[in-house]
């Protein structure tokens, strides 16, 4: 299927994508890896008047270890530099763990960390071509008023696909965002909305630009467990993101924290977790207690060819394998 | 749709053409430059088939703009062969059958020819990871398995240069 018409525009510098941005806000497409955009360009969600490309910004390229401590990972670096990352595989495991799951290797040499933060949300009524959508009579994401998932329903619940952010949400990371104005920080788990279609705080006319990790989050041993239906090729449909810190595999855990996603329209921090683990040894019993409090906060519904009641069964398991699978280090 | 002038380094080589912003690199290389390896298969960036190198790395050219990929050097199936002869691993797939229909087999040989120039003695199981993005819908992996060893046994020996 071809792509609709458009202008590209290619910046070299973070200002003159950023200006180019505020001056078509609203009719314009930010492209890095592409791997997300131009598949949805194909099946029209999207026809841009402009498509902003900015794989020529090399500043954003860069894993950078900063002199304070901690991480900077520039939105273009791409999941395979993610993966193939020593400093992140020694100090933040659970990001690359999350990181090589994504798709495919090839993808992963395409796809930006940027974009999996950025993800789209994804849904059985509104990942398929126009032609697909018009029989249907559209849906409440994408040019119709009804919600097929919750007919009747006002809210958009398609779902948020992204690996990488349910990591960066135990490392409790922060975000870089460009405008017009400047650059503003904010923590990541202040960027979704919760809501399928409008799924960002983050205006048209700015964009993602880096990512950066504390330094006192690094050493906090992780495990990242997902489930999909062609192992090399697919998004997420239940995912789980544990990190534990202790000193050793029978000691008391210190501090934890378990994210999940692919089962609501935004990645969640499961609220309790930490304080299921801390101060205990993690065994089979406490792992179980985990699960099910990680599928309480998981609410997935009729988006998928999988069924809402196995995607919840299975966060349950994998949140239980995650967190002694961390723990075991 | 206006078309622009772009410039891509295309196996070695540099080629001036017009194309409109909206053009796909696969499209480019089959249609504008006669390079018919690779191959539409899926269209939606799941099979591979349309796989090249970008600066060396394995990347599907249907999803990748033409126009994006100016200043890099694209390495398609055309440009595998060595000096004028087959390389070790086209070698190795005729030898072993590791193409049947062959379809799949330009998108599989850039994969191979990555994993081999970062690995150059990959593992069983780094094999089957690093070719998990390509599919082949005539099921030959295990030919191709086969195909690999063989070749990184070839150029252990010394093999690919004297049959040259």
């Amino acid at each position: 299927m071809a792509l609709s018409e458009f202008q590209l525009f290619r910046p070299k510098t973070i200002q003159s994508a950023v200006a180019l941005l505020a001056q078509h806000k609203g009719d314009i497409q930010v492209l890095a890896g592409g791997t997300d955009l131009l598949p949805s360009m194909r099946q029209k969600l999207f026809a841009p008047k402009y498509v902003l490309d900015i794989r020529g910004v090399e500043e954003l390229k860069r894993i950078r270890v900063l002199a304070g401590g901690g991480l900077e990972i520039g939105a273009l670096v791409t999941l395979s530099q993610i993966e193939d990352s020593e400093f992140i595989r020694r100090n933040y495991p659970v990001l690359r763990k999350a990181a090589m799951t994504i798709a495919s290797p090839i993808l992963r040499n395409m796809g930006t960390i940027g974009g999996n933060i950025c993800l789209d949300t994804r849904c059985l009524w509104y990942n398929q071509s126009y032609a697909w959508r018009t029989s249907c009579g559209f849906c409440i994401k994408k040019d119709g008023s009804l919600c097929h998932v919750a007919p009747g329903g006002s809210k958009c619940w398609a779902v948020f696909s992204g690996d990488t952010p349910p990591a960066l949400l135990c490392l409790g990371a922060e975000i870089e965002i460009a405008g017009p104005g400047g650059t503003r920080r904010i923590a990541l788990a202040d960027l979704y909305t919760g809501l399928g279609d409008t799924r960002l705080k983050i205006a048209k006319d700015e964009m993602l630009t880096r990512v950066f990790i504390r330094e006192s989050m690094s050493g906090y041993r992780g495990a990242y467990q997902k489930l999909r239906v062609r192992g090399s090729i697919d998004y997420p449909l239940a995912g789980v993101a544990v990190i534990v810190k202790s000193s050793g595999r029978h000691a008391p855990v210190q501090d934890a924290k378990v994210a999940i996603t692919a089962v609501n329209p935004s990645p969640m921090l499961v609220v309790g977790a930490d304080h299921a683990l801390i101060g205990r040894a993690v065994d089979e019993h406490i792992a179980t207690v985990v699960g099910e409090l990680a599928a309480r906060t998981a609410k997935p519904l009729t988006t998928s060819a999988l069924t809402p009641e196995y995607r919840r069964e299975m966060i349950k398991v994998f949140a239980k394998r995650a967190v002694l699978e961390a723990a075991a280090g | 749709m206006k078309k622009e002038l772009i410039e891509l380094r295309v196996n070695g080589r540099i080629h001036e053409l017009a194309a409109e912003p909206n053009k796909l690199l696969l499209d480019v290389l089959r249609h504008d430059l006669g390079l018919t390896g690779s191959k539409r298969g899926c269209d939606d960036s799941s099979c591979g088939a349309c796989t090249v190198l970008i600066d060396g790395i394995p990347m599907l050219s249907c999803t990748l703009l033409a126009a994006s990929c100016q200043g890099q050097e694209i390495t398609t199936v055309e440009g595998v062969a060595e000096h004028g002869g087959l390389a070790a691993i086209q070698q190795a797939y005729g030898r072993w059958g590791g193409a049947q229909c062959g379809y799949c087999t330009p998108g599989f040989m850039m994969t191979v020819k990555y994993l081999l120039a970062n690995n150059p003695d990959p593992s069983e199981e780094e094999i089957r990871n690093a070719l998990s993005g390509n599919l082949c819908r005539c099921t030959g992996y295990e030919q191709m398995y086969q195909a690999i060893r063989d070749a990184i046994e070839a150029e252990r020996k010394g093999l690919a240069a004297s049959s040259r």
